[in-house]
């Protein structure tokens, strides 16, 4: 019997289930995370019941990061939504043999060099919170409202470009969000497609 | 060849042309990785004519820039034209792309040498003799695991003739526009959920073996999803998975179907596909198992041939060691040894055993295909759920039994031998005893469907008839295999033990599992009909072994015991009769062994999916011995019981111990007609196919990968 089983097991590996990217979509809740930051303080979603969240996807070594770091908008933005109580968490999701991979002092090193103004900056090298929230390029942008409920997923604004120009003229989702949920309206642009550079997650799950 | 390659591009980056010289991506020169070139199909530029030009990428090895829609990630190549008065450049005309993936996502574009095709209309006043400058910039992205946006100012400059010759770029022209996709094809597509079937004829005198499909909107289709193809008559479906959030405006599919490997590939071709998009029935693919319940490829009609073929000869092998096929078999072994010294040539007893066992298969399958084909819903276990073969086949195991301890003999020409005999087939040393015992062991072995056989069974069910008959062929000769060897091989033969006492006393014990699985269909039976029920097979049992005990003794030479016999026959004939006529019991009426699972139904499914539970789907039969083992392994353990009630999971028993149409339909969605399935639906429904093997570590496993998710949300 036990022969039977080893067998079975080995022709049965090979359909053993592969894993797809799960998203929850805007309107459902966003997953719990737990996370480390770059001063190695524990941070989990939870922590923020009760506040706008925002997640923005990041990798330093990525021309549509360097795009809206490099023009001061993802800055400006941090800034804004700061004082506004929103909690804004940067989150790196890059793995550690990636060559685009920073260290938790280089990566603070580089916001700090960028004048960035995260409420925090999370490392999620192994890509557990990238994956559950089905984040797939850098910048991938989220809206979480002070429920816990997703409201916009997707791009950070509708330019696709690598150029820090087309900033000024583009129409920005994530303040659009912000400023439909804030005033109790439905967000009118919950979803789109996120651009970016894809992200480079660990391949071990 | 990567070397080679990297030495064409150094050479190719010495002797570059002008124009490919002024690209200057942002980074400087050393992150140079794609070179960019205007080039044109003709020679000169025809005033009035339009001009055919391409920007020429040449990626370094691993580099690729991105096709119009770039998939998960990346950025279209845009050409920027600045022309004279008069000029009008066109839209790029796309050669068809790759799928390139990267981790868990998946990039559409280009690798090696490409070119964007883009027609300039020509003013037709332009004077003849004066050449023309053509400007554009190129801005693209190169992506290897890192990515560099790269930009170039592009020239050409052309004489302006009266006529033009094809330039010495014009091969590279014709075969660009060769991969440029052909006109739409039509297509009719239905959504249900996120799942897309879309419907589809190829090309006139072209066929359609593989393909793959590019959406040509943006956030519309998964682009890392599978995609499964399936012959439907002289059409085809085709499989997509739907990006979510599914937008109320998809209402058109459209993308670029390319097939066989693409223009440029025996029979390859791409065309575009522009299909309305309706909500609607999409059904399964027959492959649709694994993650997501709607993708993934595990054991269905997507497994390939050559894997169901593999898979069905390992399965036959394995069937040797099955508790009611070894005793016949070992028997044959001894049949075998005895005569090794007087029987003739050993090869014609293999190949006949072969013959026999390799035909029952074929037969058996077409049988099956017959039943199907005639609209019965059924499964390799189908004749288990029917009481009466439950109860015969009691009876001939026991019979077998009794024949194994020397109760009786057999002797051939009896009407029924060749059901029964299996000492005397095997101990006959001419080729009709090997094809015998063959045809014997295959019967014998039907009941027990090895637990891995699911998946080529599955798979044979779903093909063309010729396809099935083969994976049933491939059984038989998995099965056969050892014996054809040990006759090919004699040497082999030697190795076996002498004959002598043993071979009798291991004669009779061989009786021993024959009982067992006597105890095992009479427990199949008591699921399917109540306690009178299994009260009369037991009362046909004490009359077979009357009859068969009285035979005995006619054989021994009381010949009047044979009208004893026959008396014993008949009385078992009639205790038969009412369970012959009786009919299963209803699904439901059953007794359930566990507390905590509810019955199946679809509609409850749909309805606990809908609310967001975990539902754990057993999908198991009283005859499937891999199900109660699993059972007692796995889902019975301390520990999966704890994590099933503290985890919440809704616990649904689909029992298909007798016949369930409902069952079957579901079992046919993940591309199985038998039992076990397990199947895990998680909190937003999603289905999560578990092997048919389990053990505490793989349920808690699962469970595991739902509940990291789930439990981060309660504590929100």
């Amino acid at each position: 019997m036990m022969l039977i089983r080893w067998c079975a097991a080995g022709v049965f590996a090979s359909s053993m289930v592969s894993e797809v990217i799960a998203a929850p979509t805007p309107g459902q809740p966003a997953p719990n995370f737990r996370a480390t930051d770059i001063a190695g303080k524990a941070v989990s979603l939870a922590d923020f019941k009760g506040k706008y969240v925002v997640l923005e996807w990041n990798n330093p070594g990525c021309p549509f990061v360097q795009k809206h770091y490099d023009s001061g908008n993802m800055q400006s933005l941090q800034k804004r939504y700061g004082a506004e109580n929103v909690a804004w968490l940067s989150i790196n999701s890059t793995t550690e043999s990636s060559s685009d991979y920073m260290p938790p002092a280089k990566l603070a090193a580089w916001f700090k060099q960028h004048n960035a103004a995260p409420a925090a900056v999370l490392m999620d090298a192994k890509g557990d919170v990238g994956r559950a929230f089905g984040a797939k390029v850098t910048p991938h942008m989220y809206v979480i409202d002070p429920n816990g409920t997703l409201v916009y997923a997707g791009a950070i604004d509708d330019k696709r470009s690598t150029n820090p120009a087309d900033v000024k003229s583009a129409t920005n989702y994530v303040a659009a969000a912000l400023t439909d949920a804030k005033s109790g309206k439905p967000v009118s642009k919950a979803n789109s497609s996120a651009y970016g550079c894809t992200i480079k997650y660990s391949s071990s799950l | 060849m990567q070397l080679l390659s990297a030495l064409a591009f150094a050479l190719a980056a010495i002797v570059a042309t002008p124009a490919a010289a002024q690209s200057l991506p942002r980074f400087g020169a050393a992150e140079k990785h794609v070179d960019a070139e205007l080039i044109a199909a003709t020679d000169a530029i025809v005033p009035g004519q339009p001009l055919t030009v391409g920007l020429r990428l040449k990626h370094e090895n691993e580099w690729h820039t991105y096709w119009q829609v770039p998939g998960d990630s990346g950025l279209p190549t845009q050409i920027k034209w600045q022309l004279p008065a008069g000029f009008n450049a066109g839209a790029i005309d796309w050669p068809h792309p790759k799928r390139l993936p990267v981790g868990p996502l998946m990039n559409f574009g280009y690798e090696g040498e490409t070119l964007l095709l883009t027609t300039v209309q020509v003013p037709a006043d332009l004077p003849v003799g004066t050449p023309v400058t053509l400007n554009a910039k190129a801005l693209w992205l190169e992506c290897k695991d890192v990515c560099i946006p790269g930009e170039a100012q592009v020239k050409l400059t052309l004489p302006v003739k009266a006529q033009a010759a094809p330039s010495s770029s014009a091969g590279l022209f014709k075969a660009s526009q060769a991969r440029v996709p052909q006109a739409a094809l039509n297509a009719t597509a239905y959504i249900d959920a996120t799942r897309i079937r879309v419907a589809l004829s190829p090309p006139v005198g072209k066929t359609l073996d593989k393909f793959e499909f590019f959406p040509l909107e943006e956030g519309r289709i998964e682009p890392a999803a599978p995609q499964e193809l399936k012959r439907e008559g002289a059409q085809f479906a085709i499989y997509l998975t739907a990006a979510k959030p599914v937008g109320t405006d998809f209402k058109t599919l459209k993308g670029v179907i390319v097939a066989n490997g693409g223009p440029g590939y025996a029979n390859g071709w791409a065309n575009v596909v522009q299909a309305p998009l309706t909500a609607g029935a999409v059904g399964a693919a027959a492959g649709a198992t694994g993650a997501g319940g709607a993708s993934g490829s595990a054991g269905g009609s997507s497994m390939s041939l050559l894997a169901a073929l593999g898979t069905a000869l390992l399965g036959g092998l394995i069937l040797n060691l099955m508790p009611c096929v070894f005793p016949v078999l070992s028997l044959k072994l001894i049949g075998l040894a005895q005569h090794r010294t007087h029987s003739g040539p050993m090869a014609a007893h293999g190949i006949a055993f072969a013959v026999g066992v390799v035909l029952s298969f074929v037969l058996l399958a077409a049988l099956l295909i017959g039943l199907q084909q005639a609209g019965s819903a059924l499964g390799w276990g189908f004749q288990l759920q029917t009481p009466w073969v439950v109860a015969a086949l009691t009876v001939l195991f026991f019979g077998i039994g009794l024949n194994l301890l020397g109760v009786f003999e057999f002797t051939m020409g009896s009407g029924v031998a060749n059901l029964k005999a299996a000492d005397t087939l095997a101990q006959k040393s001419d080729w009709r005893g090997s094809f015998g015992t063959g045809v014997l062991a295959v019967i014998v072995a039907s009941p027990c469907t090895a637990p891995f056989m699911g998946a080529a069974l599955g798979y044979a069910i779903t093909q063309p008839a010729v396809i099935a008959l083969s994976v049933f062929a491939a059984l038989g000769v998995g099965m056969a295999a050892p014996y054809v060897l040990l006759t090919l091989f004699p040497s082999l033969l030697a190795k076996l033990p002498r004959p002598g006492r043993w071979m009798e006393l291991f004669k009779q014990f061989m009786a021993f599992p024959m009982f067992a699985t006597c105890v095992w269909l009479l427990w199949v039976l008591a699921q399917q009909v109540d306690a009178g029920g299994v009260a009369l097979a037991l009362g046909v049992l004490v009359a077979v072994s009357f009859a068969l005990w009285a035979l005995g003794l006619s054989q021994r030479g009381a010949r009047v015991f044979r009208w004893v016999a026959a008396a014993g026959g008949v009385l078992a004939a009639l205790t038969f009769a009412p369970i012959a006529t009786s009919e299963a019991l209803a699904p439901g009426t059953r007794a359930t062994a566990d507390t905590g699972w509810i019955d199946y139904s679809p509609e409850k499914l749909a309805q606990l999916r809908g609310e967001g539970k975990v539902v754990f789907v057993d999908f198991t039969a009283a005859w499937c011995v891999t199900c109660q083992l699993n059972k007692r392994v796995a889902l019975r353990a301390d520990s999966v019981k704890k994590r099933f009630t503290t985890d919440n999971v809704v616990l649904m028993r689909a029992d298909w111990t007798n016949r369930d149409e409902r069952i079957t339909q579901a079992l046919a969605q993940f591309g199985r007609n038998g039992v076990p399935l397990y199947v895990l639906y998680d909190r937003k429904g999603e289905a999560v196919v578990l092997p048919e093997l389990l053990t505490e570590g793989i349920v808690l496993a699962a469970l595991d990968k739902l509940t990291i998710n789930k439990l981060k949300e309660a504590s929100r």
